[in-house]
């Protein structure tokens, strides 16, 4: 869409505010990234842990904001993340609001379409994957719908941005001159009566009360909607309301003999279903679908576990098969600019210590982080790939029979499985179960899944001790991590006296292409945050330890009676059981806290891998560690690595997401004893086997 | 007339659902996503362990087997 251009501000006051909303697996984040481009802003919804996303541009000279809605199925808000959509658009009154609609799934789609209309909303449909629904047979008479809701409908291909130039003159028409659809769902004499009731009631009693908002809240009100019950707490009257409300329930429930979200949704989906057969069209195709036959074999009551392993199995392999050329460059780029630092600071006549600092510590430290960037993007790259083609929702399904071992479901399954790209998104995803027990246990387990930060530690180690096997060995500690989770699982079910999982049910959406240029974006997010984590946390801690490997003044750099060596000192006996008994594993074990990278950038700062004498790159890295290390003591020093505290990111996200200091304290201590024990075992026993 | 549960089906066969006696919050939520007394429902995969893969409007659902055991349906 050529018309489209990127804003030169940001900061620039929009004048037209889009809410984009959706049903989960409809192509709202393609709709999102294929308006606003990577001009995106990523923050939290104010007093919420959920993640908020807004991009600008520019559209016919006027600043459009959008501002990406969570994907729901319904308005009813039962938890705190389904508030933010009602709440968004009846309180900051966006001048549109944008539902994207799955063509192939419209009946359950307009459920949501409906509420929309029900809460008065500046409603325009965009319909995606038209060409998906043609393919299996079914037709869309886009005219009719869009008379038969009020509301504009216009059919569109997110990915491939088509009908996009159409969609955005008819959201900025519906911006100018605002229509609310007049469709009005008609729920019966006997549940219309009850709400006139609450109506009148409210009218009488509060002559504050919003009249636009009459119809909507009376509704809620009866559906037992979190924020509205939140808003009316608040009101003096809301003892007296309360029980007027649950009288209209009693005599509803008495005269249907159903509970009242039955009633409604059994009416707003016969309506939708009158609806559907005047504007579709089916044909029956004789293409076999190609889903089916691929949950034939992922969905497979024997395959499907294997296949998922193997997947994962694929993930890594690919990521460091595709990664490796790659980091070859970046170890030489990062070599040849310390050649010419300190050629350049030389002949400048800059002191010793200040080269050292430059090339030692920030070159050595940030670099031999940096290094490990095609890593980091490429496992998030396929990561995307993997949850944008629909497969997650399998694995939940393959993996519930076992998660239930452990006290959870299958969609369980899903926090862990991000959890190897990062902890904090992991332990966030945890929001989608239902119950707080389930949540603390799945929080509890997440760290042990190896993050993308880990990555690194393997790979230097790895690289330099086990370069023909590297693929497995990284395998087999990924493994281990899962295993340990699953003790660990058990464990907590016993001491929570767990008894049952939560009730379970995930939409198994069709698999589809990714959309490449969302897949990227997702990735370069990704990659930015940690050139940024390189360039702040891991820089200042390089500086750090390049000061305490440098003083007190006089000792000679990275000595071990320099300060570094004396901490290091200091712990490397709690280590000597296993294997790296070493000063510097002492510090950047001690400093891997931070940040897992730092472990590395802290081996690269003390061993001092910008020296001129000894080369350039890890590979002088490499040596300096052959010489401190086993293969055996290699492995268990990753042991210990992946099962240690996790990083102060992942405990911050606990502590918010439990809302207490306990359980990021406790997590600290178990997971590093733990990880001793472990690191003991494979150290001792190894011995005992006869490695070294 | 013992009645049957959703769990007891096989793959192909369609159900009409006579009650769901899940609890109120997950009983909400299978409402809203088409899942109530009344509505139409073909069973995908049934490995009789496991969850069931059900198909209801035209998307296919994984429903927990404790939560196929408290729905009860009849053949049609």
């Amino acid at each position: 869409m050529a018309a489209v251009k990127p804003t030169k501000s940001m900061s620039k006051k929009s004048n037209v505010t889009i809410g984009l909303t959706g049903n989960p697996n409809t192509g709202k984040s393609t709709l999102f990234n294929a308006l606003t481009g990577a001009r995106q802003h990523v923050g939290n919804w104010p007093g919420k842990t959920v993640e908020k996303k807004e991009g600008e541009f520019t559209y016919q000279k006027n600043n459009i904001k959008v501002v990406d809605l969570p994907g729901s199925y319904s308005l009813t808000a039962y938890t705190e993340e389904e508030i933010i959509t009602s709440e968004f658009i009846l309180e900051e009154k966006p001048d549109v609001v944008v539902q994207i609609v799955d063509a192939q799934n419209l009946e359950r789609n307009l459920f949501l379409t409906l509420q929309l209309i029900e809460l008065g909303a500046p409603l325009v449909l965009a319909v995606n994957m038209v060409d998906l629904a043609k393919k299996d047979g079914i037709s869309i008479d886009f005219k009719q719908l869009s008379k038969l809701l009020n509301a504009p409908v216009i059919p569109i291909g997110a990915k491939k941005k088509e009908g996009l130039d159409h969609l955005m003159k008819v959201i900025l028409r519906q911006a100018k001159s605002p229509q609310v659809s007049k469709v009005k769902l008609k729920y019966g004499t006997e549940v219309d009566d009850e709400l006139n009731k609450i109506k009148e009631w409210l009218l009488e009693s509060d002559p504050k009360i919003i009249k636009t908002e009459l119809d909507w809240s009376a509704l809620k009100l009866l559906e037992g909607d979190l924020r509205i019950e939140q808003k009316m707490t608040q009101k003096p009257y809301y003892s007296e309301l309360k029980l007027l409300v649950e009288k209209s329930l009693a005599h509803l429930e008495g005269v249907f003999s159903r509970n009242i979200h039955t009633i409604l949704a059994r009416t707003r989906y016969g309506f939708i279903k009158g609806l559907s057969q005047e504007i579709t069209a089916s044909c029956k195709s004789s293409r076999t679908n190609i889903s089916d036959r691929m949950d034939c074999l992922l969905t497979n009551k024997f395959l499907g576990i294997p296949t998922f392993l193997l997947v994962v199995w694929l993930m890594f392999q690919a990521t460091f098969k595709l990664s490796g050329p790659l980091m070859g460059w970046i170890e030489g780029f990062f070599g040849m600019i310390g050649d010419k630092v300190i050629t350049l600071l030389g002949n400048l006549g800059a002191s010793e210590w200040f080269i050292s600092l430059i090339v030692d510590g920030i070159i050595g430290g940030v670099g031999g982080v940096l290094v490990f960037i095609p890593i980091i993007g490429i496992l998030f790259l396929l990561m995307a790939i993997l949850e944008d083609s629909g497969y997650m929702a399998r694995v939940a399904y393959v993996m519930d029979k076992l998660m239930h071992r452990i006290g959870l479901h299958g969609k369980a399954s899903i926090p862990l499985i991000l959890g190897f790209g990062c902890n904090v998104p992991g332990i966030m995803a945890t929001r989608t179960l239902e119950t707080k027990q389930d949540r603390l246990l799945a929080i509890l387990i997440n760290p042990f899944m190896s993050c993308g930060a880990r990555l690194p530690v393997y790979a230097l180690f790895t690289g330099a001790f086990f370069s023909a096997y590297q693929g497995w060995i990284i395998f087999s500690l990924y493994l281990l991590g899962i295993l340990v989770a699953i003790v660990a699982g058990l464990v907590f079910k016993k001491l929570f006296s767990k008894k049952l999982s939560s009730p379970f049910v995930i939409e198994l959406p069709p698999y589809r292409w990714p959309a490449l240029r969302g897949v990227f974006i997702h990735a370069f997010e990704k990659v930015w945050i940690f050139i940024k984590k390189a360039g702040t946390i891991i820089l200042a801690f390089s500086v750090v330890i390049w000061l305490l490997a440098s003083l007190p003044a006089g000792v000679e750099y990275g000595a071990q009676e320099s300060y570094a060596g004396q901490i290091g000192e200091t712990i490397a006996p709690v280590f000597e059981p296993l294997g790296f008994g070493n000063w510097e594993s002492g510090v950047a074990l001690m400093f891997g806290f931070v940040a897992k990278e730092v472990v590395v950038s802290t081996y690269g700062t003390l061993y001092g891998i910008g020296d001129i004498e000894s080369g350039e790159g890890t590979l002088s890295l490499s040596e300096a560690l052959q010489n401190d290390f086993t293969p055996l003591s290699a492995y268990a020093l990753m042991v210990f690595v992946l099962l240690y505290v996790p990083c102060m990111a992942a405990l911050a996200v606990i502590k918010r997401e439990t809302n207490s200091w306990k359980w990021p304290l406790f997590t600290a201590v178990y997971m590093t004893g733990i990880a001793w024990l472990m690191a003991f075992i494979v150290y001792q026993g190894g011995l005992l086997l006869g490695f070294n | 007339m013992p009645r049957e549960r959703l769990s007891q089906f096989s793959k192909g066969e369609k159900v009409k659902i006579l009650g769901v006696h899940c609890g109120k919050d997950f009983s909400r939520r299978l409402s809203d996503l088409g899942l109530f007394d009344g509505a139409k429902v073909e069973i995908i995969k049934n490995d009789h362990f496991g969850p069931v893969i059900i198909k209801i409007l035209n998307s296919k659902l994984a429903l927990g087997r404790g939560e196929a055991n408290k729905i009860y349906v009849e053949k049609i």
